[in-house]
């Protein structure tokens, strides 16, 4: 070759390179604007830059993928290491693949600091808790996936990562193949061809089509797509419900560095009050979700045979923890505390599954006050119900694990679409069953199973009320119906006419909003391991992420809620202090401590986990004499809108001052003098 | 005030006696001697010593440091003659976990020494070396031991990570610290005479206390531990330590504080328990694991919860020929499931190494009080053996203190001694020294080591040992030969744990064949070698994935056309390497 003629290739080649690295413009248009991680990063450090006093940024941890989750820290202690003033987590995007919450942390980071938002506390704010999942929006072709780049061999063969989707008909967007096959269970939907829906067996009606991501079988064991670059979930590795040994989960909880940077981060820093988690669930909306089975219950606690001999207890009935503790009590060695944690962890009792009651009165109260603000904005909240919580989620951790008030928020889902003559449908799919914890399944309710069971098909034999039965005896799971469903031809979460709730809402949008963009019309494709396939279908995020013009307009309304929850966070007070005396130089002294907002301090759970730390109360004047109390009080919660009273007696025979200083981690601070009149 | 000096005065009277004492132990140097327990700084020396004593079969490294700083010593034992570590089944061992539980370090010692100067000499160790690779962590909680052996302890202070707490909670809720108030090595108990006690002497031995009668009065009060309260806690103590248990740290079935005591705030929170995982997981070879403890004589597997469910039965299996035997090498220690007879535990080390790294793992719980004993052969022999797990009846401690008295000359016991305390005013101090209750006389070291050692060499004895064989290759066509293989495991331990199997916790051994000039055209494992019905495996029929049971033999065929050499390759990650070579003609 000469090489003038390689010198050409060489500089085609990098100017296409070029073209590729420094075009983040969208294959598709209408999403023009969204920002990549590395853009978003960089408008973390601009802002750092240009507001020097009060932000700071913080380098929370590296991807498998080498990209930087930073943190944008806002507030007036930016400059010390030791913070007096609450402050407020906010992570975004932990499944890397809902790019409008990266916009919203950004919003909120504008908002924050035009705003003022940020004088007496300190928000974190992480935009992208996934960043080598978040990438891939950014990325031709396009394709949505929440691994990170941590190699995990899916298939368990000899190579990790080697057969992933692509791109095979080279237009940009990794979607669907369908393909005739004798077992096929798919067949197009009766007046819209472009949808499937799963035949109908019992209907009579034969499946033509099998469907599959688009792509080949790389590695030649039979199976397409298996085993895709990476990874974990993020939003999958934290350590409450943690799932073992699931596909995208990872080892253990923290073993992806990404989670593992946020426990560090938040643990190191006692002034985190309040998290919030934008992403697709919405605890400020719909409260964190209960009905688990196996909570522990501790006014019910049974004791197992062999220990109850030994404490002298009935293995046949159930007891309080108080009454358990009474009964260990004398058996400890003399100095060992036996405490609530103590008993728990000896018998085994578990973790708290579902949340507190107390909590969930705030939840709703909140979640009506957010309903009311959305609609008196002019938004619908007839929309597609956000997702569930999951387990090992950061939003289920920061609940039950760090046991302060956390929220999540989602910011679009598909317009609901509705037919006048049809019924409601239930909104179900044996996916969206596949991912339900039992417990979240039996809650649903029989009404809703009963629906959904009809819609699916499924055989009279099976009631709502005996699958209901079945899930709670444990001999059926949701992740063995959706299995079932899945095998059961006919078995579609089609409603009768056709296409899913979910389906509908996406055509419809599709042709009535992005003008048909949003979806690639079938077209036959020669696939090298399957022959004749069609490939088409929605492109990957339509269904969760709206054109960049429809961004501003709802993050303008959704996150300044933010804002006004954040108001609401738990703030302690000295209310008033008062002095008695008593004669023979004694004083009692009063103060009134209040909670002046509206969340309590800590949550319900926060005060079974004794995660958050207490409030500590100090009287001091120099040699004072204490009759009763101590210089230090502790306050382990005080609800919101709540006040406590603390008295001590003291004896002074002179006057003197004292001072009272009421000190807090995560709930500022406060102090006060009291003047004590001597032995009047 | 005054007396905070007089305190800090008796801590530095204290920290020089323990240097006098210092001075008159043993050299150490290959063999290492067993006489005495080694504190840190002689576990270094023996790592060291043993290293410097055998530099081809050993290596030593540091895998981390302790909250302290203190360095945290891994030792591998392998032959680079007979292959690289990987290759061979791993034998993970460590022990000292908690803190006090310091012998546990002295039997993994032994098993170094033991395997490295055995070497050559004992058939039977010769092959263990060659055969296994061997990994060592004798002392995992460095800063525990540390302040075990130089502090003041009972038999049961310093057995966790020096993670320090928020100064919060700690400070106030009276957990003060205990104080060697008479200086004399060992926080023992406080005891004042009480018209309105609780407590009696034992009437055979007064310094047995007993609870009084209901209904009586006794003469005297139990004060707790040594110690001295500190009324005033604004100071926020810095030996207000939090207990964070290093074998509640692990992330498999991890759970919080205020579900497992002892937790962290996070799994792997603590430096040591993250190095060993990511050493685990670099050291992918690792079937089999011991880590050792103290106290009850015990063999203990999972699970370590009844909500976790019976461990898989196959493997049970396994365990089960493992558990049995050790119980027979080490007499009177039980093999027992850890929830089940013991209590429940989240997070622990073992729970870890069997469901995460797909390792059959025990804990070895060392020392049994009822080993202390003052009676005759038949009087022992026809002894009722029902104990209290981890406690003692007063049976047993009337007998432990006669044992004191006669074998131990002393040394276990604190003698009861009048002292004038600050608060309580006449008091009295006495009870079972730190070297105690949990951890035997010196003189008992060695034969405890021994035993249990060699329960660990039993274990590691059974590592799969696979062969490869080709059994057959034959014409059966124009163009088509049939090459059966043949793999036996002679040893009782599968090459992957079925639960590593089911859970998919990494691939199985792969089986591969392949030549210039040769297709593989069909490949699968016979289910019946009579005749010949095999199961074919659709895709990629050079590549099978396969698990060897314990004991047990399988065949895979092969169905090859083409000329010249086929090379069959069996690589498994637990159980190494094997290839066999045959002419395709
Ligand atoms: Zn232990």
């Amino acid at each position: 070759m000469r090489t003038g003629f390689k010198l050409l290739i060489i500089s085609t080649i990098s100017l296409f390179l070029f073209l590729i690295s420094s075009s983040l413009i969208h294959s598709q248009s209408f999403w023009e604007g969204y920002h990549s991680p590395e853009q978003a990063n960089n408008v973390l450090t601009e802002t750092a830059q240009n507001h020097p006093d009060i932000t700071r940024v913080h380098t929370l941890a590296q991807s498998p993928g080498g990209r930087e989750l930073l943190v944008l820290e806002i507030g007036p202690e930016v400059n010390s290491e030791e913070k007096s003033l609450p402050a407020i987590l906010v992570v975004a995007n932990m499944e890397g693949v809902i790019p409008i919450t990266t916009e919203a942390s950004l919003k909120l980071v504008d908002l924050v600091i035009e705003e003022n938002a940020a004088d007496n506390k300190t928000w974190y704010i992480l935009p992208n808790g996934n960043p080598d999942a978040a990438v891939r929006f950014f990325q031709s072709p396009l394709r949505k996936d929440v691994r990170n780049e941590f190699p995990v061999n899916d298939d368990m063969d000899d190579q990790v990562g080697e057969d992933g989707p692509e791109d095979i008909n080279g237009d940009g967007f990794v979607t669907t193949m369908r393909y005739k096959h004798p077992q096929g269970e798919w067949i197009p939907v009766d007046g819209e061809p472009r949808l499937m829906r799963r035949a109908d067996r019992a209907k009579g009606e034969r499946g033509i089509y099998k469907i599959h991501s688009e792509g080949i079988d790389n590695d030649g064991d039979g199976q397409i797509n298996e085993d895709p670059t990476g990874g974990i979930n993020v939003n999958r590795n934290f350590p409450h419900l943690f799932r073992e040994f699931t596909a995208t989960g990872g080892a253990w909880p923290g073993s992806t560095p990404e989670a593992r940077g946020i426990f560090e981060f938040v643990f190191s820093r006692p002034e985190i009050a309040m998290t919030f988690s934008l992403g697709e669930t919405n605890f400020a909306l719909q409260p964190p979700r209960g009905g688990r089975q196996g909570s522990a219950d501790f006014q019910n606690i049974q004791i197992p045979e062999s220990f109850a001999d030994q404490i002298g207890a009935d293995p046949n009935a159930t007891y309080t923890m108080d009454e358990v503790i009474r009964m260990v009590e004398p058996l400890a060695p003399p100095g060992f505390e036996i405490t609530e944690s103590v008993v728990a962890s000896f018998l085994g009792l578990g973790a708290v599954v579902n949340p507190m009651q107390e909590d969930l009165v705030f939840y709703n109260e909140l979640a009506d006050r957010y309903k009311e603000y959305l609609e008196e904005h002019g938004f619908s909240t007839d929309r597609l119900s956000p997702a569930a919580a999951k387990d090992g989620s950061f939003e289920l951790w920061s609940y039950y694990h760090l046991g302060i008030p956390t929220f999540s928020m989602d910011f679009w889902t598909l317009p609901e679409f509705r037919e006048e003559t049809e019924d409601e449908d239930s909104g179900l799919t044996p996916e969206k069953i596949g991912e339900m914890s039992d417990e979240e399944f039996v809650d649903l309710g029989e009404e809703t199973i009963g629906q959904f069971l009809e819609e699916v098909g499924a055989p009279a034999q099976f009631s709502a009320a005996q699958v209901i039965g079945m899930v709670q005896g444990g001999m059926l799971t949701t992740s063995r119906i959706a299995e079932m469903l899945a095998q059961m031809p006919g078995g579609s979460p089609a409603s009768p006419d056709g296409a899913s709730a979910e389906d509908k809402a996406l055509i419809a949008w599709v042709d009535n909003e992005l003008n048909g963009e949003g979806f690639i019309e079938w077209s036959e494709f020669d696939h090298p391991d399957l022959g004749t396939v069609e490939i088409g279908g929605p492109i990957p995020f339509v269904k969760n992420t709206p054109p960049y013009v429809m961004v501003d307009s709802l993050l303008s309304v959704q996150v300044p809620w933010i804002v006004t929850l954040s108001e609401k966070m738990a703030r302690l007070n000295i209310m008033s202090t008062d002095t008695e005396y008593l004669g023979g130089g004694i004083h009692r002294v009063t103060a009134w401590i209040e909670n002046e907002n509206y969340l309590p301090f800590p949550t319900a759970m926060g005060v079974r986990n004794q995660n958050p730390k207490p409030a500590q109360i100090f009287l001091q004047a120099n040699g004072l004499d204490f009759i009763e109390g101590r210089e230090r009080t502790l306050i382990e919660s005080l609800g919101g809108m709540e006040a406590k009273k603390f008295t001590w007696l003291v004896r002074s025979p002179e006057t003197r001052l004292l001072q009272l200083r009421l000190e807090t981690t995560h709930a500022w601070s406060d102090r006060s003098q009291i003047e004590l009149g001597g032995s009047r | 005030m005054k007396f905070i000096y007089t305190l800090i005065l008796a801590l530095l009277l204290a920290a020089a006696g323990t240097i006098s004492l210092n001075a008159q132990k043993s050299s150490i140097n290959v063999p290492l001697p067993f006489d005495r327990y080694y504190d840190l700084e002689d576990l270094y020396k023996a790592i060291e010593v043993l290293n410097e004593a055998f530099p081809e079969l050993t290596t030593a490294e540091v895998i981390t440091q302790s909250e302290e700083g203190r360095d945290v010593w891994a030792f591998t034992i392998n032959n680079p003659e007979t292959g690289d570590h990987l290759a061979k089944p791993g034998v993970y061992v460590d022990g000292n976990i908690h803190g006090n539980e310091i012998q546990a370090t002295e039997v993994v010692l032994y098993l170094m020494n033991y395997l490295l100067t055995n070497y050559g000499e004992v058939e039977k160790i010769t092959e263990l070396v060659d055969r296994n690779a061997f990994y060592f962590v004798p002392s995992v909680n460095v800063d525990g031991r540390y302040h075990f052996f130089n502090n003041a302890n009972t038999p049961s202070t310093n057995r966790g990570l020096r993670v320090p707490g928020d100064g919060i909670r700690d400070a106030v809720s009276d957990r003060s610290i205990s104080n060697d108030l008479n200086n004399d090595g060992s926080i023992t108990q406080m005891r004042k005479r009480d018209p309105f006690g609780q407590w009696n002497t034992h009437p055979e031995d007064p310094r047995l206390m007993v609870r009084a009668e209901p209904g009586e009065f006794g003469e005297w009060t139990l004060l707790g531990q040594e110690r001295y309260d500190i009324t005033e806690d604004t100071q926020i103590s810095e030996d207000a330590e939090r207990y964070v248990d290093p074998n509640r740290d692990w992330g498999s079935n991890w759970a919080p504080p205020y579900v497992q005591r002892g937790a962290g705030d996070y799994p792997f929170m603590g430096n040591v328990s993250k190095a060993i995982a990511e050493y685990m997981v670099g050291r992918p070879n690792i079937i089999m694991v011991f880590a050792f403890h103290n106290t009850g004589g015990m063999f203990l597997r999972g699970p370590g919860t009844k909500a976790r469910g019976p461990l898989n039965p196959s493997d049970v299996a396994v365990y089960d020929i493992l558990g049995e035997n050790a119980e027979k090498i080490v007499p009177g220690y039980d093999y027992l499931i850890s929830w089940k007879d013991l209590y429940s535990t989240y997070g622990d080390f073992t729970e870890f190494t069997y469901n995460t790294i797909g390792a059959f793992s025990f804990v070895g719980e060392l020392f049994m009080a009822r080993q202390e004993t003052y009676a005759a052969y038949e009087d022992l022999m026809s002894a009722d053996h029902e104990s209290l797990g981890f406690g003692t009846t007063t049976e047993q401690d009337l007998q432990r203190l006669k044992f004191n008295d006669n074998v131990a000359h002393g040394t276990l016991f604190k003698e009861w001694e009048p002292f004038d305390h600050p608060i309580y005013g006449e008091i009295e101090i006495g009870g079972w020294a730190k070297m105690s209750t949990r951890i035997s006389h010196p003189f008992m070291l060695k034969d405890m080591a021994h035993r249990n050692a060699a329960a660990v060499l039993f274990a590691a004895a059974q590592t799969p040992k696979v062969e490869m064989e080709i059994t057959r290759n034959e014409r059966i066509d124009d163009n088509l030969n049939r090459v059966r293989v043949r793999l036996v495991n002679h040893n009782a331990i599968p090459t992957m744990t079925n639960h590593a199997v089911q859970n998919q916790l990494y691939p199985q051994d792969m089986l591969t064949a392949e030549g210039n000039n040769i297709r593989v055209v069909a490949g699968g494992r016979v289910t019946d070698r009579y005749r010949d019905r095999v199961n074919y495996k659709e895709h990629r029929p050079e590549l099978q994935f396969l698990r060897v049971p314990g004991t047990s033999v399988v065949y895979y065929d092969f169905l090859v056309e083409g000329n010249g050499e086929l090379t069959i390759n069996y690589n498994s990650r637990k159980a190494g390497q094997r290839t066999a070579n045959t002419t395709i003609n």
